[in-house]
């Protein structure tokens, strides 16, 4: 069946979602046309996510409407979801990997003969029909491991067009492909439209999405900011209504004199992450690493860390020339790392405070604890950073998200530590932490010391950077002073369109 | 009265060993009023020695298992070694020198499994399980399967007790005990166990030294492991490739019903001293009770199906208060 009148298949209404503390969406208005693609745009925390996760049935609203095929709900659940027609595909696959493209598209559904056996036959010839009928080039019978991450997300539509999906969601599905699959990607989807379908597409390249769109909806911190027709407007008025924002949300710090060069980076890559970044830090800068989420930030720090060692390049400390090849290593040359994700890789949840305090000065000492100056020096650090907690034997894992942070800081703080990598600092902490976070990051380059900063989080990255690096694509494409630039300029930077070479500011 | 109740409640659930307590408690009780010599000295001493060569195997256990670790290989490894050293004894070599030379077997063995998990990046659940048949085979091959007695040569270990009452070998347990409580509470080695069982990412980020680390956990193992065999050794005058058999699993059973989850990160030597207490009562009271030996295999496993259940719970509502 095909829709030849443009009908509106999907709206919702006044929709708002407040998680805690903080509102995620505030009164939400947004449409879809059957056999359009709608794009949705905003920086990382406008509150994409969290509206599809509505529309996808993952997360209820607090208040608002939502009307689909003319039928009004309340909330969805992930079941309705699929049962009317709306199928979202994650930036993270949802396939898997180990079973054929057949398997994976009637997984759940499967084909069956008689004393429920599956009828593979029938299976693969059904995936071949439907796989032709969207005019791509992939074997049914390939197991998906063996597929490229472009094919492994048409799979996706594929499998998606069988459960009979009137309306996709597509989650950033170009952040990891290349410039042809991306083009074959785009195709796809512009077929998908053209047969009636309605595509919700989210993107942070806007290039993509002004090829593709047929209309834009800008959000911010939760708000509709605007919405256009694709071809009434240009890229420039869209980054603008991206970005501006209340002056409350930027911390006002104060500067600290830069010394000497502590830190040269020269040159630095390894394969298929990142190529010939180079940068100098010095005494007593905070130097932000910007982009977007996967542009290979996090990266070039585990390299420098030694997590993943370096292919290629120079790492230089102090005049001397380093080459740590383990965390192990780069802590004796005076490093350190806050992880991005604090679960997995920062904390040792079913631990005490003061173990996870001490653990880093402990390797570097001697083999007999002292137990004396452990519950001194975690005591002190309790009380410095404010941590919540009911005593020093609490487990971390009971700690608010800003109070893990704070132990996991305490750690490095103990250490002698001249040269601190913060990735994502205050990801998940709530807005009182964060502050004090702050405070403490101005503290140490007072100190003399110098820290990375690794931040998805605009007014964090542009109020506490000195200098701003931008990384796009495992490049460093530029450094930039972090009071010459504006928030449109820097967004300009991190987005700059990938596959056309079209430079967007 | 309800505060009470649940202060006693949050104390017996903290520490499992107090669980432990009352149910040795019980069973004495019980096999004490079915057979009064359950109570005499004699009994209560013949107890600590069988008690004392599972007491170094379980030690040694305790530091795997908090690490996230764990080696099924140390039955096989104590036939080995025992064997080595009683065939050296039967050769002339001097006892002390014998002994010596099994537990450097003892530790190479172990040193090996982990350099092998560490190295493949395979558990070393797989690694010691094929481990067994490597320590057996050449065990089997060294003595081509015949006892090694070596009765009247190394005895003195075996049979010394104080005041006619305490073994030996009991003694040493309780130093091995103590050893291995003091690696675990006061120091860095100790510590690291935790943090890598708990989390090894966090730990390899956190500057320490996850592999180096785990190698010694594996050789510590390997040196309680050949000391529990040069006990054995003295305490049964002979050895042969079987001897030992089994023991992994009463050690591992200690572990967890001390109340060490079998994931890492957690675990104390009393937990492991009151889990092999539990296993010895059991076997001895079952046995003054005249229980049918094969009834009294159902009734040791029920017993660790239940401490395994009761640990899990325990894990899970702390983990559910976590979120």
């Amino acid at each position: 069946m095909r829709w030849t009148d443009r009908g509106e298949i999907l709206s919702v209404q006044n929709i708002s979602k407040r998680y805690g503390d903080t509102a995620a969406l505030t009164n939400v208005d947004f449409n879809l046309l059957a056999g359009e693609v709608h794009c949705l745009v905003g920086e990382n925390g406008a509150g994409k996510s969290t509206l599809i996760k509505i529309l996808s049935g993952a997360e209820q609203p607090d208040n608002g409407r939502i009307q689909i095929f003319g039928k009004e709900y309340a909330h969805l659940t992930p079941r309705q979801a699929l049962e009317v027609g709306i199928s979202t595909i994650y930036q993270d696959l949802e396939l898997i990997t180990s079973l054929t493209v057949a398997d994976n598209i009637f997984l759940g559904h499967e084909i069956k003969r008689r004393y429920g056996i599956i009828d593979y036959h029938t299976q693969n010839r059904k995936a071949r029909e439907l796989i032709d009928s969207l005019d791509v080039d992939i074997n049914e019978s390939a197991y998906v491991e063996d597929l490229s991450l472009a094919k492994q997300q048409m799979v996706q539509v594929v499998k998606a067009l069988y459960t009979n999906a009137k309306i996709i969601i597509m989650d950033e599905p170009t952040a990891s492909l290349g410039i042809e699959e991306t083009k074959a990607l785009m195709d796809l989807v512009r077929r998908l439209a053209s047969q009636g379908m309605g595509v919700i597409y989210i993107s942070h390249y806007l290039g993509e999405i002004f090829e593709i769109g047929d209309r834009i909806t800008v959000l911010k911190d939760g708000r509709v900011q605007a919405m256009y027709n694709t071809e009434e407007v240009d890229l420039d008025t869209v980054t603008r209504s991206m970005i501006g924002r209340e002056r409350s949300l930027f911390y006002d710090r104060q500067r600290v004199a830069h010394g000497n060069t502590v830190l040269r980076v020269h040159n630095l890559s390894k394969r298929g992450s990142f190529e010939d970044v180079s940068f100098d830090l010095h005494r007593g800068e905070i130097l932000g690493f910007g982009g977007i989420v996967g542009a290979g930030r996090s990266e070039v720090m585990n390299a420098i860390f030694g997590v993943e060692p370096k292919d290629g390049g120079k790492i230089v400390i102090h005049g001397r020339e380093v080459n740590p090849k383990s965390p192990w290593e780069a802590i004796r040359l005076g490093l350190a790392m806050i992880p991005e994700d604090r679960k997995t890789l920062g904390l040792f949840d079913i631990r005490s405070v003061l173990e996870n305090m001490v653990i880093a000065r402990n390797e570097a000492t001697g083999l007999v604890l002292d137990h004396v100056k452990e519950q001194e020096f975690s005591k002190d650090l309790v009380q410095r950073l404010h941590v919540v907690t009911a005593g020093l034997k609490q487990p971390v894992g009971f700690l608010s998200g800003g109070n893990q942070q704070k132990v996991i800081l305490a750690r490095w703080l103990l250490s002698d530590a001249q040269i601190l990598i913060f990735d994502e600092p205050t990801k998940g902490v709530d807005i009182g932490a964060k502050a004090q976070i702050y405070k403490l990051m101005v503290d140490l380059v007072k100190e003399g010391k110098s820290i990375l900063m690794v931040s998805s989080d605009m007014p964090e990255l542009m109020s506490m950077s000195d200098r701003i690096a931008v990384v796009r694509e495992g490049r460093l494409v530029t450094i930039v002073d972090s009071k010459q630039v504006t928030e449109h300029e820097l967004l300009g930077c991190f987005l700059e369109v990938h596959h056309d070479g079209g430079v967007v500011v | 009265m309800k505060a009470l109740e649940t202060s006693f409640k949050k104390k017996a659930m903290a520490n499992q060993w107090f669980l432990i307590l009352i149910v040795v408690f019980i069973l004495s009780v019980v096999a004490g009023s079915v057979n009064p010599r359950y109570f005499l000295p004699a009994n209560i001493s013949n107890l600590l020695g069988q008690i004392s060569v599972l007491s170094l195997v379980a030690c040694g256990q305790t530091i795997l298992i908090i690490s996230g670790n764990i080696d099924i290989s140390v039955g096989a490894n104590i036939g080995l070694s025992s064997v080595i050293m009683a065939m050296l004894m039967r050769s002339g070599v001097m006892p002390w020198l014998a002994a010596l030379i099994g537990i450097l077997v003892a530790i190479i063995s172990a040193f090996l499994i982990g350099g092998a998990s560490i190295l493949f990046k395979a558990p070393s659940f797989i690694v010691s399980m094929a481990a067994v048949g490597v320590f057996q085979g050449i065990a089997l091959f060294l003595t081509q399967g015949t006892i090694q007695t070596v009765y009247g040569q190394f005895e003195t270990l075996g049979s010394t007790k104080y005041f006619g009452f305490l073994p030996l070998l009991f003694v040493i347990a309780l130093l091995g005990y103590l050893v291995m409580h003091f690696i675990l509470t006061h120091t860095t080695l100790g510590r690291s166990a935790y943090a890598i069982g708990n989390n090894e990412k966090a730990a390899f980020l956190a500057g320490v030294n996850v592999d180096q680390k785990k190698l010694i956990f594996f050789s510590l193992n390997g040196l309680f492991v050949g000391l529990a065999g040069m006990l054995l050794l003295s305490r049964v005058g002979a050895a042969q490739p079987s001897t030992g058999m089994g023991i992994e699993l009463q050690a591992i059973g200690s572990v967890v019903i001390g109340g060490a989850p079998m994931s890492g990160g957690k675990g104390n030597i009393v937990g492991t001293f009151f889990g092999v207490l539990l296993w010895g009562v059991i076997g001895n009271a079952l046995n003054m009770m005249r229980v049918n030996p094969y009834i009294q295999d159902v009734i040791v496993g029920l017993l660790i199906i239940f401490a395994v259940a009761v640990s899990a719970l325990r894990l899970r509502s702390e983990k559910s208060s976590m979120e």
